[in-house]
């Protein structure tokens, strides 16, 4: 059977990314065939990108997102869709910054190193933003052998 | 989350939290060590055996307390970082620049 997404809304503030994290690690949870690394490269990934929107949405009156998580069974997606203004964003490949002292700039580079996806689109008076990951066949090793 | 400090030798502080090192909680480190670095302890490690989760504004907050530690003329080290957290550092090539350490007494050469 195909579950349909799971979907949180949320409002930052109060909420913040920490109820993002319970309610992605507690969805993975009920797929306990998922592959542990998988889990954690993605989990990574979207927190990652629920940082990035709550971040630099949030001009000051808070940001309310809606987050809907899809586990297939060859593959995670997740999208995220915030009210806040567009930002003029244009995503392209990044690299970590030249500067390996500085203290921003990595997420969009991580996350592209995390996932297969990721895209963004501005639709209506909403940004888009969605990750996607292939992941391992259920019952694979976590850690691939080489003999 | 808090961050509990604790002494080793004459001047190296370890410091060490558990949960998730996120933009929730990254304020929280660099006050830390900002303290610390005011009372004289300027040799950090920072054992992040309990830290089971980093983003990166936890990433931003350890390079900024590098650069703090550094700048008051000691250093900032790491110790014991999770599967997780090894995974972060790597793939942001920080694990250049944040050497890990089997432990804390080890990061110093203690």
């Amino acid at each position: 059977m195909v579950e349909g997404p799971s979907v949180l809304r949320l409002t930052t503030p109060p909420a913040d990314v920490n109820d993002v994290h319970d309610f992605v690690i507690a969805e993975l949870n009920r797929h306990p065939d998922l592959n542990a690394m998988d889990r954690m490269v993605f989990v990574t990934a979207l927190i990652e990108l629920a940082t990035n929107v709550i971040q630099h949405a949030d001009t000051g009156a808070g940001v309310t997102c809606t987050l809907s998580l899809r586990v297939g069974h060859d593959r995670i997606e997740a999208q995220l869709s915030d009210t806040a203004e567009d930002g003029g964003i244009k995503l392209v490949a990044r690299g970590m910054p030249a500067d390996e002292m500085a203290e921003s700039g990595r997420g969009i580079a991580l996350i592209q190193a995390l996932v297969d996806e990721l895209r963004y689109e501005r639709v209506g008076d909403r940004n888009l933003w969605s990750i996607a990951k292939s992941t391992t066949h259920p019952g694979s090793p976590d850690v691939s052998v080489v003999f | 989350m808090k961050f509990e400090t604790s002494p080793i030798g004459d001047s190296v502080l370890a410091v060490r939290g558990v949960g998730r090192l996120n933009m929730v909680s990254a304020a929280a480190l660099r006050e830390t060590v900002a303290d610390a670095l005011t009372t004289g302890r300027t040799r950090i490690v920072i054992d992040l055996s309990g830290i089971e989760f980093v983003d990166s504004s936890g990433l931003g907050a350890l390079i900024g307390c590098l650069k703090s530690a550094r700048q008051a003329g000691g250093d900032l080290r790491i110790a014991q970082p999770t599967a997780q957290v090894a995974m972060v550092l790597r793939l942001s090539n920080l694990d250049r620049v944040l050497k890990s350490y089997g432990s804390t007494e080890e990061a110093y050469g203690g």
